[in-house]
């Protein structure tokens, strides 16, 4: 388990101590990126509390949703459609719904372990 | 071992998520930030930006009058630069005056002026015509006063403004003293100019010749006059 709060916090420092500043232009992507990048997360917590996580689908949801979500960006900014918003929405969407249903399935596993204590 | 390989797996991915976050935090953190204000703070806004405008304005005022402070400062050093040139100038004029009086020391280049008796005397004219007389030491001294000599001497005897030359038989009285022939009048000032209004055709030196008197000009890298002793 420290593995990975190992690497969040490298992630972490080093995305602060980087100087590089994007341009305002593609400030967009970046806010994206984030969005998608925490959106494959979520969805690869709430397949393990589903217990069929599976790692190519994370890994590859991962990079392919960000990716799209660039491209869905670049696309707006070239068709004059603000369509990163449409990215925003169903990345936003499907994050409340992600920890909605992780939320569910832990209240669910508690309320089991209850009964079985009870019983 | 496959628990192990999720664990990389999702540390990648956390690695990644943590940078986006934090390098879009500082992102958005760098930039200025459009502020918006409420209207409490827009008066204050306003009532700073009135006061420096005012005090921007007292600013240019106050340098206005530096500047017109220093112009007064200018002129008066200007007015004692020229009272300055004026003293100077005084001080020059004193120092020559002083000098023509002869209650300086001088020195410096000038001529020396030396009148003989001649030494052939025929024996049936009138010696007196033969010998230097006081006119012609006047002649000279007023011939080199004009031509504008500083200071002049006879024998080594500094003439005064109120020096007299007098004839007393064969020799001369100056102020008192008296010196024989031969008189070395000494003058110091310019001495190409004194030289030349000397030689001038009928000039002095024409009008001693005539008068049968031996006269030798001869210019002198310097001359030292002592001053008035009293």
């Amino acid at each position: 388990m420290w593995l990975p709060a190992m690497f969040l916090i490298f992630g972490v420092l080093l995305g602060l101590m980087t100087n590089i500043t994007v341009p305002d232009a593609y400030a967009n992507y970046l806010s994206i990126a984030v969005l998608a990048a925490l959106d494959t997360l979520f969805g690869g917590i709430r397949a393990q509390a589903e217990r069929k996580f599976d790692q190519k689908i994370f890994v590859t949801g991962f990079f392919f949703n960000i990716s799209l979500a660039a491209f869905l960006a670049f696309l707006g900014v070239q068709l004059g459609i603000d369509l990163y918003l449409a990215a925003i929405f169903a990345f936003g969407v499907r994050l409340f719904h992600n920890i909605a249903m992780i939320r569910r399935i832990y209240i669910e596993k508690w309320e089991k372990r209850k009964i079985k204590q009870e019983k | 071992m496959k628990q192990k390989g999720n664990y990389i797996i999702v540390s990648l991915i956390l690695f990644v998520v943590g940078f986006l976050v934090a390098f879009s935090y500082q992102q958005t953190n760098s930039k200025p930030k459009v502020t918006q204000l409420s209207e409490n703070e827009w008066e204050k806004d306003y009532f700073y930006r009135q006061q420096l405008i005012d005090i921007e304005d007292k600013n240019k005022q106050l340098e206005d009058e530096l500047t017109t402070l220093r112009q007064t400062v200018q002129d008066f050093e200007q007015d004692i630069g020229e009272e300055k040139k004026q003293i100077g100038d005084l001080v020059d004029t004193k120092k020559r005056l002083q000098i023509l009086t002869g209650e300086l020391p001088v020195e410096g280049e000038g001529i020396e002026i030396s009148l003989k008796d001649a030494d052939y005397i025929p024996s049936e004219d009138n010696v007196n015509q033969y010998i230097v007389h006081d006119r012609h030491i006047h002649l000279v001294i007023n011939e080199l006063y004009s031509a504008g000599a500083k200071a002049i001497a006879i024998n080594g005897q500094r003439i005064y403004a109120d020096s007299y030359i007098q004839c007393v038989g064969p020799v001369i009285s100056v102020d008192g003293n008296v010196y024989p022939a031969p008189f070395v009048i000494s003058a110091i000032g310019a001495p190409d100019v004194l030289d030349v209004s000397l030689n001038l055709t009928n000039g002095v030196v024409d009008n001693l010749l005539y008068d049968n008197i031996e006269v030798t000009v001869e210019q002198m890298p310097e001359i030292e006059m002592d001053a008035r002793a009293s």
